[in-house]
């Protein structure tokens, strides 16, 4: 190659230059790849850490750079709004529960992706599908999830010869026992999550709904919510301490870490964290099946999913990480076990988990006959659905009816609240 | 000669001199001074009221195309149980909150207008509710009202004052409200006091003096002389902190989320709660402008009467 000249050197470089300004697309070659990834701070801390180390390895197979954030789980909607108002953030977004409705005509279709991993790992279970599949399409790669389920005070149980519950009216009975001795049931009546959490499967059990399947039809003014707001009001009164009015998402985590409680319905961390921080009150712990009803064994569900934003300029790097860790068996369960049984597999070939034999108490998590659901179920999330959730009725119709509202009076004002919200 | 004047008629002015010459013409001068203040407030507050104005007048939903439906989002609002709490709350908490700020206000500024020992150390420590940052400062308020381990429940027991197991500051709707009422108290308190130090201090000694001659007690030289002085100062204080007990979020939002049943929700808390957290961006629009008006005529009439007082 001879010697460039002048001339020649300015009208290449011009032509280049004129042709990335023209086409506002930079020259892959010698460019790297780079995604990001914004998720929460997992309540197993542990899980963050792994997936970091995760991260760096994937880099190093794919030559893909990865930034992975974490958020508070509290600020996650602030921030994905203004991420999408402003069309600009990051790639890839964990997505707690019903979040793919919310963010629906933003995310990209990802039911190639879900494809691939249900031929691998199985279908994915119910909750996931309700959460992430909207109106025929994947919105968002189905993750883990982390569901609720009752942890109780073996110690005291054996102490005072209690039967392990099995229905919601057992818990009453035990309850009323465990109250005597000091040990009161936990099951916040907040405006909180956990409160809904609880509330779900109370109200399924016995056979009630807020919102029929149609997404149209409130169905909340019903003799079976009648008996599942009278099973509150006995509870809060014969069971529980007043407390429970003021609670947030991790008052009876704390409380049952405190040895203050006797039984609560909360996700595994609870016992987790205990173990984690070896409180004595850790090996006084246990877990049982979810408790049954009229209405069958039911369970709210937390699934969380990943997301990509449709302004992401790297959706197929993007995918590449979900293929990586999702993907591929190994990474996936060295995954999850980090999780210490706090995010479990959400595909059906993985459900008997290998995480659920590391400890003797992650028995009552295998759930056989248990429904898992999102909230709202079994309406769709739509937005409107997702705003009467969001409004906390449901948490204030049982508040108003343990602080002196009659059980009639409070279920009305709740089926008008959420009459409101559908017509609006 | 004429050649000479022709060849000065073609020689430009430097450049340096032109600009000065420019700037010299008030003009150009005054709008070259404003423009960057002009500009700084569209950018940061005229646009985005602008947006909040359009998004309460549309159906706005994240991510999703809107449009102009006028004031339906305020109608609509009217007919929801939490809203028509929250309208409630709002004057409730502001109302009771400005008042003991005002009151206690007055008081500490008498008292720190005295000969203290330490004064200047104990003024800069009366600043410290109002530096520290509110959501930080809150969460140990948090702590304090914890049903589980409440140190105000503790101590008032142990003192003989409450009985066992103590109010359930956080769980019952009058006790949470006067737990955000208290809070919000501590924490505007210091604004309300040094602002009125600052006018106590500049009330010449002289009339203090006189009204002694002339036999007045110090109550009557209170009522007689330092509020009279005062009233400009109270005037935009109050107004102020009106402004700012109506928008506050950090405390409720830390301390009840807006509950229990609603009970402490305040405009900004519900306004997030329905725009970021349900995506319905149109409603949170409508409910943080709603008292816009009502706020626009309290800032006329305040301002109208501090006008009076100083003119």
């Amino acid at each position: 190659m001879g010697p460039v000249s002048r001339r020649q050197f300015l009208t290449t470089t011009g032509a280049g230059l004129a042709g990335i300004l023209a086409t506002r697309v930079p020259p892959a070659r010698g460019q790297q790849r780079e995604i990001s990834y914004l998720c929460w701070n997992n309540f197993a801390p542990a899980s963050d850490k792994k997936l970091a180390e995760i991260g760096q390895r994937f880099t190093k197979d794919t030559g893909i750079k990865i930034k992975i954030d974490h958020i508070a789980h509290a600020q996650q909607a602030a921030k994905y709004a203004s991420e999408v108002q402003t069309q600009a953030g990051h790639d890839l977004i964990e997505m707690r529960m019903h979040f793919p409705w919310l963010y629906e005509p933003q995310m990209v279709d990802v039911s190639d992706l879900v494809a691939e991993l249900e031929k691998k790992h199985g279908k994915v279970i119910s909750s996931g599908y309700e959460a992430a599949h909207v109106k025929g399409v994947w919105r968002a790669v189905p993750q883990y999830h982390a569901y609720f389920v009752p942890t109780y005070r073996e110690d005291l149980f054996a102490k005072a010869g209690l039967k392990i519950p099995d229905t919601w009216e057992d818990v009453y009975t035990v309850g009323k026992e465990l109250k005597k001795m000091g040990h009161p049931v936990g099951i916040p009546i907040a405006q909180n999550y956990d409160t809904i959490s609880t509330a779900g499967p109370v109200l399924w059990s016995f056979g009630a709904m807020e919102v029929d399947k149609d997404g149209k039809t409130v169905r909340i003014n019903s003799p079976a919510t009648e008996q599942a707001v009278e099973w509150y009001k006995k509870v809060y009164r014969d069971c529980m301490e007043p407390e429970v009015l003021s609670w947030t998402d991790a008052s009876n985590n704390q409380a049952m870490q405190a040895g203050k409680l006797g039984w609560i319905h909360n996700p595994v961390s609870t016992y987790v964290v205990a173990k984690q921080r070896k409180l004595v009150t850790a090996d006084t712990m246990n877990h049982h099946r979810s408790l049954t009803g009229p209405g069958g064994r039911h369970e709210t569900d937390v699934p969380r999913s990943i997301g990509i934003w449709k302004f992401s300029k790297n959706v197929e790097p993007a995918k590449e990480w979900i293929r990586y860790l999702l993907g591929k068996k190994e990474v996936y369960d060295e995954y999850v076990m980090s999780g210490d049984a706090f995010n479990l597999p959400v595909y059906t070939n993985l459900q008997d988990h290998p995480v659920l034999k590391t400890d003797a108490k992650y028995a009552g998590l295998k759930g056989e006959g248990v429904q898992y659901h999102i909230y709202g179920w079994p309406a769709p999330a739509s937005d409107k659905v997702q705003l009467i959730t969001n409004s906390f009725i449901l948490p204030n119709m049982i508040a108003k009816a343990v602080t002196g509202t009659s059980t009639k009076e409070a279920v009305k004002w709740a089926e008008g609240e959420m009459k409101k919200i559908l017509a609006g | 000669m004429a050649i000479g004047s022709a060849r000065v008629a073609t020689v430009p002015p430097r450049r340096g001199v032109r600009v000065r010459e420019l700037l010299d013409q008030e003009r150009l001068l005054g709008p070259a001074f404003v423009t960057p203040a002009l500009l700084f407030l569209g950018l940061l507050v005229a646009y985005p009221f602008a947006m909040a104005m359009y998004m309460a007048m549309s159906n706005s939903f994240i991510g999703r195309p809107s449009h102009f439906i006028g004031l339906q989002n305020f109608v609509a609002l009217w007919s929801s149980d939490a809203f028509r709490q929250t309208f409630q709350n709002a004057f409730v908490f502001t109302g009771v909150a400005v008042v003991f700020k005002l009151v206690l206000g007055i008081s500490l500024a008498l008292l720190l207008n005295q000969q203290l020992w330490l004064k200047r150390t104990i003024r800069g420590a009366v600043l410290l509710p109002w530096v520290i940052p509110t959501a930080l400062s809150t969460l140990g308020w948090w702590w304090m009202f914890d049903s589980l381990y409440s140190v105000v429940n503790w101590t008032g027991i142990n003192a003989g004052l409450l009985d066992p197991p103590g109010p359930n500051w956080l769980g019952q709707k009058y006790y949470a409200m006067t737990a955000v009422i208290t809070v919000n108290v501590w924490r505007g308190l210091p604004f309300f006091a040094i602002t009125i130090l600052a006018g106590l201090v500049s009330i010449p000694k002289e009339l203090y003096e006189a009204a002694e001659a002339d036999g007045a007690s110090p109550m009557a030289q209170f009522w007689h002389v330092t509020l009279p002085l005062l009233k400009p100062v109270l005037a935009i204080v109050v107004l102020f902190s009106t402004i700012f007990t109506f928008s506050d979020f950090n405390i409720v939002y830390v301390l009840t989320h807006g509950g229990p049943i609603n009970s402490t929700h305040l405009f900004a808390t519900l306004a997030r709660q329905v725009g970021l957290e349900s995506g319905q961006l149109g409603q949170g629009a409508a409910i943080s402008l709603y008292l816009f008006p009502v706020l626009v005529f309290v800032v006329w009439a305040q301002l109208r009467f501090v006008r009076k007082q100083t003119y």
